[in-house]
C-alpha cells in the first residue's frame, strides 16, 4: 500500500519531535551499553592475560613429590593444541668468584615464559630490558645481589653442581616470581637441559617440577577435566583466579564496569521507554484517523510494529557507529600500559545486551498502548480521550519493568546487583507515593494569586500526575547516576588508600634476630623507616583435629597453602589493616591459640576451637583456632595465614624477621651499601610491579571516568525526553495564561519555581535511593564499608533543582517571544 | 434600540476606538495586508457583531482590539488606554483586569478541571477567593455538578459554557468572542449564545463578537461587515457608510 509506505518513511518520521527523541535515546542507549560491554570484555581478557603473566602461563601444574609427570600428560596437552613449557626448581650451593652461596635455582625450557616477560640487564649499569625467553644452554642469569655477594662480573663462570656455567646476564624480574616469599635465597636462572649434567637433582632430592600450559580457555578446561582423575595429592593445578593477589584491584574495576553497564541498561531503557511511550500516546489521533479510513486493527498493528522495528535498526546502527570508535579508543588506552599489548578484539557476544536493551525497551513501552488502540471500535476512537488512564497502563508497565530488570540480571549475572538496584527503586517508589499523598493533601489548600510561589505550588498540584511521574523518572535517573558516582568515588579512594605513592616497594627477608635493630637503624639513617617487623617461621599445616590434613579436607579442595610451606608468625597486636571476623584476638599475656586468615579458614572449613598441627622442621606444634581474621593481601606489607601470640606455639623455634619499606628510586644505591653490610638479608624489589599496578589503575580510572561521562549523558537524554513529553501542554498553558493576562515575569518565575521544587524533590529522593543501593552494593560487591555521602546528598538536589528550573525556563522560550495572538493561532 | 448606541456624553470616551488600523504580516517573499485602514468606535455596554467571509480578517481585528497583538499602523484605545503605547506586561495587566475571551475552540487547559479553568483568570488577577466566585459562575452556566470534570469529560457545548464562565469570572468591562458557536450544533449554539447575551446584559459588559451565525449577529446592537480587510457598517438602510 502506497499510503502505508509513506507512513513508514524514516525521513517523514524524523520531522516529528517525539520520533527524534526516541531515536536519540536509542542511539545513546546502544552506544553506552555496547561500549561498556565491549570494554568490560576487553578488560576481562586483559586481566586474565596480565594475571597470567604472573604465572608465566595460563595454568601451572606443580609436582612437589620430586618426580616429573608422565610424558603422556604433556603429549595429551600438545594434542589438545595447548602450548607447554617446563621448569625445575631446587635449592643448591653455587661456587664462583670468591666463595659459595645457597641459591634458589630455576631451570627453564625454551618455551618459558608462555605469558609475560623476563626483565634482565646485561650488566650492573646497562639498561633493563624485557625478553621473552630464558638463558640458553651453558649460560646462567643471576640476581644482582649474588653478583655482589660472590664479587662476580658478567662473563665469569659459576659452578652449579658439577657444571660450569657462564654468567651472561642479571635477572631483575621473572614474570612468575613476583610475590613468592619462599624464594629466600638469591635466584639463579639456567636452562633446563643443563640440569642433568649438574648432578644436583637426584631421586629423592627436594625438587619441584613445574609445567606451564597456555591456550584457549576451553581447551585448558577440557585438558584439566581429562587430567584431574590422574592427579596425585602432591600435584597442584593452579589457575589465574586463585593465583596471587595481584589482580584484585582490576577485578574490582571489572565489577565497577559491570555495575556501570547495568546502570546504563536501566537508564537506556528508561530513556527509550519514556520517549517511545510518549510517541505511542501521541499516535492515538493518527491511529483513530487510520481506523476511520478503513485500516483494521491488525493492519495498524503491523504498521507500527514495522515502524518500531525500523527505528530499532536505525538506532542500533547509529549506536554502534558511536560505540565502536569509542571502544577502540578506550581499549587502546588500556593496551598502552601493558608491556605486551593485548589484541583489541570485538567480542560479538558483548553486543547482545545493547541490542536486546534497545529492542526490549522500545517494544515493551511503545507497543502496548498502540496495541490496545487496535481493539477500540472505530466509533469510540473518535470520541476517546487522547490520554490514557493509569489503570490501563499499569500491567504493561509492570511487564516492561520486569523485562528490563530481567535484562540487567542477564547482563550482570549478579542477583545481588539486581536486588540492590530494585531495592533502591522500591524505596524510591514508596517515598514517591508518600510524596504524592503529601502533595495532594498539602497543596490542595494553596490558592493561586498574582504571587509566583503560590502559582507554582498550584501548578504542581494541578499537574500532580505529570509532576509525580516526572519526579519518578528524574529521581530514578539521578539515583542511577549518583550510585555510579558514589561507587566510583569509593573505588578510587580504595585504590588510593591501598597503593599510595609511598606504598612499600621493597621487602627485607631473612633478617637474623640479632641484626634486627641494626637493620632498622640502617634504614632509619637513610630516612626510610621500616614498616612493622615480623618474625617468620616456615612450616606446614599437617593435621586438623588430629587427622592428617589431606584426608580431613575434601578431595575437591586443592589448596596451595597446604602444599607449600606457610609463613607463620607471632604478634601481640592485630595489624591495622587486618580485621577479626570471628573469635577474639589474643589478650595480653595469652600464650595459646592461633589466628587463621579468613579465606583459608573458609576453604579448609575451619571453625573456632579446631586443633591445628604444624610441622616445623622436625618439631610439631598443636594449637586451637581462637580467631579468624581478614588480611589485605595487596597492602604490600607482610601478611600471614597463621599468627600466634608472643611466647605461644612458636616460642623457641628458629625465626628470621621480615618487613617491607618504601625506597624512592633515587635512593636505590643505598641497596648496594645495605647488601654489603648485611649480606644475608634478602631484598625483594617489587617497585616495578607496584608502578605497573599504579599505571594500570590510572588508565582504568580514566576509562571509568569516560564511561561515567557517557552514562551522565544518557541521564541527560532521559531528562530531556521527560521534559519534552509535556512540552506542548506547558506551552499551550503558557500561551493561554498570557492571553488571560498573566505577566511574562510571573509566568517565568512560577514555572521556574515549579520545576525547581520538582527537581529538588527528585534530587533528594534520587540521592537517598542511591545511598540505599550503594549501601547494599558496598556490602555485597565491593567489600567496602558504608558511610553517608554528604558531599552528594546536599549538592545533588540543589543542582537538580537549578538544572530543572533552567529546563523549565527554556521550555517557555517560544511562549514568551511572540504575541499571544500568534501563539493561539499556532495552538489551534 | 439605536438610542443606546447614539452619541455618548463627552466625559465618557468610547470603550474601544480603532484609528486607521492596518495590519500586515511578512511572508517569505512579500507582505500580506490583512487589515487596511480600519476605523471604529464602540461604546460602553454596546454589543457588536463582526461578520464576514472566512479569511477576511475578523480574528485578526479581534486580536488587535483585545491587545493580543499590536497593529502595523494605526492605534487602538481600550477603555482610555492606547494599547500600542503599553508594554507587554502592561497589556497583560489590562487583559487580566478588564478583558474576557471566548474562543471558537474553547481553549480550556486539558489538565485542569472545570473549576480550575474558571479560577485561572481570577488567580492571575489576584482576586480574593477565586474558588467561591468560580463555583457561582459555573452554577450560573448550569455546570454546578461538573466542577471536577476535565475538559475531555465534557461535551463541546459544556466546554464552551466553562469558557464563558471563565470569560466573565474576572468581571471584565469588555468581552471578545471569536465565533463562540462555530464548533457547536444549532441548538447547543443557541443555548450558548443565550447564555452569552444574558450574562452580558447582567454584567453590563461591552461585547465584541465575531460570528457567522446571522441570528446571533442580529441579536447584537450593531454589526460590522468586513471584507478583504476593510470594514463597513451598514446603516439603517442597509447601505454601507463611507
Ligand atoms: N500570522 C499570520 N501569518 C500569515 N498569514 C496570516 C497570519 N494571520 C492571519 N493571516 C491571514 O490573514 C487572513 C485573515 O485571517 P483571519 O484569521 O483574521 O481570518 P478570519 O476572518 O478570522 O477567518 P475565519 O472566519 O476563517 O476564522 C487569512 O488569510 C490568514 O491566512
Ligand atoms: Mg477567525
Amino acid at each position: 500500500m502506497a499510503a502505508e509506505q509513506k507512513l513508514m518513511s524514516v525521513r517523514r518520521d524524523w520531522r516529528e519531535r517525539d520520533v527524534r527523541v526516541v531515536l536519540a535515546a536509542l542511539v545513546i542507549a546502544v552506544a553506552t551499553v555496547a561500549t561498556i560491554a565491549l570494554f568490560a570484555s576487553q578488560l576481562q581478557r586483559t586481566l586474565v592475560t596480565s594475571a597470567s603473566s604472573f604465572l608465566a602461563a595460563d595454568r601451572q601444574l606443580e609436582a612437589e613429590n620430586g618426580r616429573p609427570i608422565p610424558d603422556s600428560w604433556l603429549q595429551e596437552a600438545d594434542a589438545r593444541g595447548l602450548e607447554t613449557g617446563q621448569m625445575v626448581e631446587f635449592s643448591t650451593m653455587v661456587f664462583g668468584g670468591e666463595g659459595f652461596q645457597l641459591v634458589s635455582v630455576k631451570a627453564v625450557s625454551n618455551e618459558y615464559p608462555l605469558r609475560g616477560e623476563i626483565e634482565v640487564q646485561e650488566g650492573p649499569d646497562s639498561p633493563r630490558q624485557l625478553v621473552s625467553s630464558g638463558p640458553g644452554p651453558g649460560e646462567v642469569w643471576i640476581n644482582p645481589r649474588l653478583l655482589r655477594l660472590l664479587e662476580l662480573e658478567i662473563g665469569d663462570s659459576l659452578e652449579v653442581g658439577n657444571l660450569e656455567l657462564t654468567v651472561s646476564g642479571l635477572l631483575i624480574r621473572e614474570p612468575d616470581g613476583g610475590f613468592r616469599l619462599s624464594a629466600l635465597a638469591p635466584r639463579v636462572m639456567m636452562h633446563k637441559d643443563d640440569v642433568p649434567s649438574t648432578g644436583v637433582v637426584q631421586e629423592g632430592s627436594r625438587v619441584e617440577f613445574v609445567y606451564l600450559f597456555a591456550g584457549e580457555e576451553a581447551a585448558l578446561e577440557g585438558y584439566y577435566e581429562w587430567l584431574q582423575p590422574q592427579l596425585e595429592p602432591s600435584h597442584e593445578w593452579e589457575g589465574v583466579r586463585d593465583g596471587e593477589t595481584f589482580s584484585r584491584s582490576l577485578q574490582r574495576a571489572e565489577r565497577f564496569l559491570l555495575l556501570g553497564g547495568s546502570l546504563a541498561v536501566l537508564l537506556a531503557a528508561v530513556a527509550v521507554a519514556v520517549a517511545s511511550r510518549q510517541y505511542a500516546l501521541s499516535q492515538r489521533d493518527t491511529v483513530a484517523l487510520l481506523k476511520t479510513l478503513g485500516l483494521n486493527g491488525a493492519g495498524i498493528g503491523r504498521l507500527y510494529l514495522r515502524r518500531l522495528l525500523l527505528w530499532g535498526v536505525t538506532g542500533i546502527v547509529g549506536g554502534l557507529l558511536v560505540a565502536l570508535p569509542l571502544f577502540w579508543l578506550l581499549a587502546s588506552m588500556l593496551s598502552d600500559v601493558l608491556e605486551r599489548p593485548v589484541d583489541i578484539s570485538l567480542d560479538p557476544a558483548a553486543l547482545a545486551p545493547a541490542l536486546l536493551t534497545a529492542l526490549v525497551s522500545l517494544f515493551a513501552f511503545a507497543y502496548p498502548p498502540i496495541r490496545r488502540l487496535r481493539n477500540v471500535p472505530a466509533m469510540r476512537v473518535l470520541r476517546s480521550q487522547p490520554g490514557e488512564s493509569g489503570r490501563e497502563a499499569w500491567p504493561d508497565m509492570l511487564v516492561a519493568i520486569v523485562a528490563i530488570f530481567g535484562l540487567v540480571w542477564l547482563y550482570a549475572g549478579e542477583l545481588a546487583l539486581v536486588v540492590s538496584l530494585l531495592g533502591g527503586l522500591v524505596l524510591l517508589l514508596a517515598a514517591l507515593g508518600l510524596l504524592g499523598w503529601g502533595m495532594v493533601t498539602v497543596l490542595r489548600r494553596v490558592r493561586g494569586g498574582g504571587n509566583a510561589w503560590r502559582l507554582a505550588l498550584v501548578g504542581l498540584y494541578r499537574h500532580r500526575n505529570a509532576s509525580l511521574s516526572q519526579i519518578a523518572v528524574f529521581a530514578m535517573t539521578l539515583m542511577l547516576a549518583a550510585t555510579l558516582v558514589l561507587v566510583r568515588t569509593s573505588l578510587l579512594d580504595d585504590w588510593q588508600a591501598q597503593l599510595p605513592d609511598d606504598a612499600p616497594n621493597h621487602f627485607l627477608i631473612n633478617i637474623a634476630p640479632d641484626t634486627v635493630d641494626e637493620v632498622a637503624g640502617f634504614w632509619e639513617g637513610q630516612g626510610q623507616p621500616l614498616e612493622e617487623l615480623y618474625p617468620m617461621v616456615r612450616g606446614r599445616l599437617t593435621e586438623l583435629n588430629g587427622q592428617p590434613v589431606k584426608e580431613a579436607v575434601s578431595k575437591d579442595e586443592r589448596i596451595g597453602a597446604l602444599n607449600r610451606e606457610l609463613n607463620l608468625t607471632w604478634m601481640d597486636s592485630l595489624p591495622e589493616d587486618n580485621e577479626i571476623v570471628e573469635g577474639q584476638w589474643f589478650a595480653d599475656g595469652d600464650q595459646d591459640g592461633v589466628s587463621v586468615e579468613a579465606e583459608l579458614a573458609g576453604r579448609l572449613g575451619l571453625q573456632l576451637g579446631d586443633e591445628l598441627t604444624f610441622t616445623i622442621g622436625s618439631e610439631k606444634v598443636t594449637e586451637t583456632v581462637t580467631s579468624i581474621r581478614t588480611v589485605q593481601w595487596d597492602s604490600m606489607k607482610p601478611n600471614f595465614y597463621m599468627a600466634f601470640p608472643p611466647g605461644g606455639g612458636l616460642e623457641g623455634l628458629p625465626a628470621t624477621w621480615i618487613t617491607s619499606f618504601y625506597l624512592p628510586p633515587e635512593k636505590n644505591t643505598a641497596l648496594n651499601d645495605f647488601s654489603r653490610q648485611f649480606p644475608t638479608v634478602s631484598v625483594l624489589e617489587i617497585d616495578h610491579i607496584i608502578s605497573r599496578i599504579q599505571e594500570i589503575v590510572q588508565q582504568v580510572t580514566r576509562a571509568i571516568e569516560a564511561i561515567l561521562a557517557l552514562i551522565l549523558a544518557a541521564a541527560l537524554v532521559v531528562m530531556a525526553a521527560v521534559v519534552s513529553a509535556t512540552l506542548r501542554d506547558r506551552q499551550r498553558e503558557g500561551a493561554l495564561l498570557r492571553t488571560l493576562g498573566g505577566r511574562q515575569s510571573l509566568l517565568v518565575r512560577s514555572t521556574m519555581l515549579e520545576f525547581a521544587v520538582l527537581g529538588g524533590f527528585a534530587g533528594l529522593l534520587g540521592v537517598v535511593a542511591a545511598e540505599a543501593a550503594v549501601y547494599a552494593l558496598q556490602f555485597r560487591m565491593f567489600e567496602g564499608s558504608f558511610s553517608w555521602h554528604w558531599q552528594v546528598i546536599i549538592p545533588i538536589p540543589l543542582i537538580s533543582a537549578i538544572v530543572l528550573s533552567l529546563f523549565g525556563r527554556w521550555q517557555l522560550r517560544p511562549v514568551l517571544s511572540v504575541s499571544p495572538m500568534l501563539l493561539l493561532r499556532r495552538l489551534e | 434600540m439605536n438610542q443606546m448606541t447614539k452619541p455618548t456624553p463627552e466625559s465618557q470616551p468610547p470603550m474601544l476606538r480603532a484609528k486607521d488600523l492596518t495590519h500586515r504580516v511578512r511572508l517569505e517573499n512579500d507582505t500580506l495586508t490583512i487589515l487596511q485602514g480600519v476605523n471604529l468606535e464602540i461604546n460602553r455596554g454596546e454589543s457588536v457583531a463582526i461578520v464576514g467571509r472566512s479569511g477576511s480578517g475578523k480574528t485578526t481585528l479581534l486580536g488587535l482590539l483585545a491587545g493580543l497583538d499590536t497593529p502595523t499602523e494605526g492605534s487602538v484605545e481600550l477603555d482610555g488606554a492606547t494599547i500600542s503605547q503599553l508594554s507587554e506586561d502592561e497589556r497583560a495587566q489590562l487583559r487580566a483586569s478588564r478583558v474576557g475571551f471566548v474562543f471558537q475552540s474553547f481553549q480550556l487547559l486539558p489538565a485542569l478541571t472545570a473549576l480550575e479553568n474558571v479560577m485561572l483568570p481570577l488567580e492571575l488577577a489576584g482576586i480574593g477567593d477565586p474558588e467561591k466566585r468560580a463555583r457561582e459562575l459555573l452554577e450560573r452556566v448550569g455546570l454546578g455538578e461538573r466542577l471536577t470534570h476535565t475538559p475531555r469529560q465534557l461535551s463541546g457545548g459544556e466546554q464552551q459554557r466553562v469558557a464563558i464562565a471563565r470569560a466573565f469570572a474576572s468581571e471584565p468591562v469588555v468581552l471578545f468572542a471569536d465565533e463562540p458557536t462555530g464548533n457547536l450544533d444549532n441548538r447547543t449554539g443557541q443555548a450558548v449564545s443565550d447564555l452569552l447575551m444574558a450574562l452580558n446584559r447582567e454584567q453590563g459588559t461591552t461585547l465584541v463578537m465575531v460570528t457567522h451565525d446571522e441570528h446571533l449577529a442580529a441579536r447584537c446592537a450593531r454589526q460590522f461587515h468586513i471584507e478583504a480587510g476593510q470594514l463597513t457598517e451598514p446603516n439603517e438602510l442597509g447601505e454601507p457608510v463611507s
